[in-house]
């Protein structure tokens, strides 16, 4: 590799592809076929305790670490891919320094390469720093658990002491059609995770427009005031809302206490430990978070709306409810269509709302280990991995919530007007 | 017609004294009701008791002026009715605005202080709950309501400030709850009752110099590094992503954007457990810089906001540029960037956000490290239930300075927050 490149006179270019193999092959050698083989089996070599007769005690021996295989193994398939993207690009790079060459022109050099970067390759340049950050941050420890969805990493297959093996769909299998607890647990919550984002989306999106709309009708004076008031709740960090919401809220908290000292009822209400009251109280205070937030975004839009809309809808004789069926609604929406899927997909995923108020409680016994009746799958998964070393299943349970926003926001996502019509705004 | 009456709504005019006078007779209704004990009293029989025989009443001054409260904003509006009735001027129209005004107010204050009144008057045996209100009082309570945003119509004043006072209120109450928990000076979570009664600054100089169990400034700075740091980073991630994909054109763009989506919809920390042991084989775990990195690696996936602005941005002004013969790196920083001021101040404010509150990636990462601990993770421990009998009120002035910077930012920026979502050239 980079002899053709070298022998054109692009030596930089040509001793870094040369390099780049040589480290490649001898990472082959060193670890990576191991590793390769590694993740095919998962260790075969178990923890033992095995008795030592010079010293007269058992010690451990060392068995293989299946968790460190696969993502070892994992590494190596991602260094082999990119090699191979290296490789496509050495021979692309000197395809390209032939044909240089034959045509008589200059060869560039490694200098005209670098001013390339920030002209006609830009593109490299600017997204080279993401994706390298993407790669190791997000792709490939998704890699790794989404393979792990298909092993049984569970509580009784921990590494080092034990190994763990793949068990292909079988978690899938369980946790979607079989009559076990953890089956059952799961369409449970799997229930109560659509109810809460669908209330939790469109709750806030509706109420929260209506208070944009109410602040920016034209009898109300000091908009500014009004939107500061409500901006103060946006700015506290939500997870203080929360925590603070939350011994309020409590049985004993300063709200109860209130209610009572004022009569207006006799005992404390069970905010967070009756398990009705508990997903009725997450949905009204997820609002108290939501509104102003949906607020502050709408607002921009709202004064956007072309004001000869309404002069005209007026003209015509449309009274104000009319006007914002008619061109207020379908303008938000048309706009919002983006956000209002971000927002759902972030309300299936919206850990702090629920994690920070009730933990997932009320728990019940009905459920696999203790879930609560407020918890949401991401909830669950986080006390699968943390609580209950489950790997496996929060493995699954992340590919089902993954399927479940992808399904649905990918196609309404590419048939939105923000994406479709991405080069309109631009050029008309 | 004169000047003054044409400003007048007309049209909703009558109904004010029609609901003027029907709370007068809500008067004659039962304003509490016992079932237990049988007992029922209209407000005018309170009036009646009350200039009958002050004496009844001296155990509870409260109650005495709930009862002028009610007598007086029924004269009032009764007043105010009669008025509007006979002559329909702007003046009748503020004088019953002001009048049905006093009267929801007193309604609310009533609501909330009728418990303790009637307790402290010993008039019914047991307690009093707000559930014993009768008919007579909520008719009260929905007329002067009724009254007053009739009388607002009428002047040409929105009754939208009604809700939004209500909504103020509901908004401000939790807020303004924690800062007074912060000054509170009696510690332990729980209190049986709901105002201090004794203000202090202690706990906020406990939290500040008291570092044998919790490191709170240390926390602070923390957070601030890995807030400034990854803000800096994700801000520079996610705008150099948008422009690309906004406004470069090359092979496999369209995927690139779809591969983003698709791995955004992941949960964000189902990986948290190998992003761990990536870490570990970099040496780098309870670390901030671990933190920075985790929370700027996955920035690129939010870039369609910021592209969405960019689209917007006409093209026309970078094709001018390339003919005067700049470079696209030239456009980018000299011509588009200039131009993103809202964008660029709406990334760097979210992206400052997200590390400043994150809860889950940090409890992960730092473990049992507590001097590399960020705020939102010290605070929670503060709220265990070791810790919460001592620290309750010391957390509470805790989250008051966690939140002020943060608010003074966003208020100083919120015009770009909304600005940013619209686009760059308006018309």
């Amino acid at each position: 590799m980079g002899a053709s490149n070298i022998a054109r006179g692009q030596i930089v270019k040509g001793i870094s592809y040369l390099v780049l193999e040589l480290s490649f092959i001898f990472y082959l050698i060193w670890r990576g076929i191991d590793d390769l083989a590694g993740l095919a089996t998962l260790g075969t070599k178990e923890q033992e305790m095995v008795y030592n007769e010079a010293k007269g005690i058992y010690e451990v021996v060392k068995g293989d670490n299946s968790m460190i295989m696969l993502l070892l193994g994992i590494t190596a398939i991602f260094v082999v891919a990119f090699f191979a993207i290296v490789w496509k690009a050495n021979l692309k790079s000197a395809i390209a320094a032939q044909e240089y060459k034959a045509s008589g022109k200059k060869v560039p050099g490694i200098i005209d390469d670098i001013r390339s970067l920030f002209d006609s390759n830009l593109h490299k340049l600017l997204l080279s720093i993401p994706i390298i950050g993407l790669i190791i941050t997000t792709v490939l420890p998704l890699f790794y658990m989404i393979l792990m969805a298909f092993t049984n990493y569970n509580m009784t297959h921990q590494p080092p002491g034990k190994l763990f093996t793949w068990v292909g769909l079988e978690n899938f299998r369980i946790m979607l059609m079989s009559a076990d607890k953890l089956g059952y647990t799961f369409w449970r919550i799997f229930e109560w995770t659509l109810i809460w984002a669908v209330m939790a989306t469109f709750s806030n999106y509706f109420l929260g427009m209506f208070l944009a709309i109410l602040i920016n009708s034209k009898g109300i004076k000091g908009k500014g005031f009004w939107r500061t008031i409500f901006v103060i709740s946006v700015a506290v960090p939500s997870f203080v809302t929360l925590l603070v919401i939350r011994i309020m809220m409590n049985d004993h908290g300063a709200l109860n206490i209130l209610l009572m000292e004022l009569g207006f009822t006799s005992k404390s209400i069970p905010f967070f430990t009756n398990p009705d009251i508990a997903r009725i109280t997450v949905i009204l205070v997820n609002l108290w978070i939501g509104i102003p937030h949906t607020m502050l975004i709408t607002t921009g839009i709202l004064v956007n709306i072309p004001s000869e809309l309404y002069e005209s809808a007026r003209i015509d004789g449309a009274g104000p409810v009319k006007s914002f069926l008619h061109i207020t609604m379908p303008y938000m929406i048309f706009i919002t269509t983006p956000y209002l899927i971000t927002n759902f997909i972030f309300n299936i995923n919206n850990f702090n709302a629920i994690y920070f108020l009730t933990g997932g409680g009320p728990s019940t016994l009905e459920y696999f280990k203790g879930a609560g009746k407020t918890d949401l799958l991401v909830t669950w998964l986080y006390r699968l991995t943390v609580e209950s070393w489950d790997y496996c299943y929060a493995a699954t349970i992340g590919i089902v919530i993954f399927l479940i926003s992808a399904a649905g926001s990918l196609i309404v996502y590419r048939k939105s007007a923000s994406y479709r019509k991405e080069e309109e705004f631009s050029n008309g | 017609m004169d000047k003054k009456t044409t400003t007048l709504n007309q049209r909703y005019c009558n109904f004010i004294p029609l609901s003027g006078l029907l709370l007068t007779l809500s008067i004659f209704l039962p304003f509490f009701k016992v079932k237990d004990s049988q007992i029922s009293k209209s407000m005018l029989k309170l009036f009646v008791m009350f200039a009958d025989d002050r004496a009844l009443f001296e155990k509870s001054r409260m109650l005495q002026i709930i009862i002028l409260l009610m007598a007086s904003s029924v004269v009032f509006v009764l007043a105010a009715s009669v008025f509007c009735m006979l002559c329909r001027k702007r003046i009748s129209a503020l004088l019953s605005l002001t009048a049905f005004l006093f009267a929801s107010l007193s309604a609310v204050v009533i609501l909330f202080t009728v418990t303790s009144a009637v307790n402290a008057s010993g008039l019914i045996e047991g307690k009093f709950l707000v559930r014993f209100l009768g008919s007579g009082y909520w008719s009260y309570f929905i007329l002067s309501f009724t009254g007053l945003v009739f009388s607002m119509l009428t002047c040409r004043i929105s009754p939208g400030y009604i809700v939004l006072t209500v909504l103020s209120v509901i908004w401000l109450v939790p807020i303004a709850w924690i800062v007074m928990i912060s000054f509170r000076a009696e510690p332990g979570s729980y209190t049986s009752y709901f105002f201090p009664k004794k203000f202090t600054l202690d706990n906020y100089i406990t939290l500040l110099t008291d570092n044998s169990q919790f490191h709170y400034v240390k926390w602070f700075i923390n957070t601030t590094i890995v807030a400034a740091a990854s803000c800096l980073l994700t801000s520079i991630i996610v705008l150099s992503t948008s422009y690309t994909l906004s406004r470069l054109r090359f092979k496999g763009r369209k995927r690139f954007m779809d591969i983003l989506l698709v791995l955004g919809m992941f949960p964000g920390f189902m990986s948290m457990i190998a992003v761990y042991y990536i870490l570990k084989g970099l040496g780098i775990t309870q670390s901030l810089l671990a933190l920075i990195m985790v929370y700027s690696g996955g920035a690129a996936m939010k870039y369609y906001i910021a592209k969405g602005f960019f689209d917007t941005i006409p093209k026309s002004l970078d094709e001018a540029a390339y003919i005067d013969g700049a470079t696209k790196w030239y456009v980018f920083t000299r011509i588009t960037i200039p131009l993103s001021k809202p964008i660029i101040m709406y990334t760097l404010l979210e992206a400052f956000m997200i590390p400043w509150a994150d809860y889950i990636f940090a409890s992960v990462i730092m473990g049992d490290k507590y001097e590399n601990y960020t705020l939102a993770l010290g605070l929670f421990l503060m709220l265990d239930r070791a810790n919460i009998a001592t620290w309750y009120t010391r957390f509470a002035a805790g989250a008051v300075l966690v939140s002020i910077p943060i608010a003074i930012l966003f208020i100083a920026l919120q015009k770009y927050y909304s600005a940013s979502l619209t686009g760059s050239v308006k018309g």
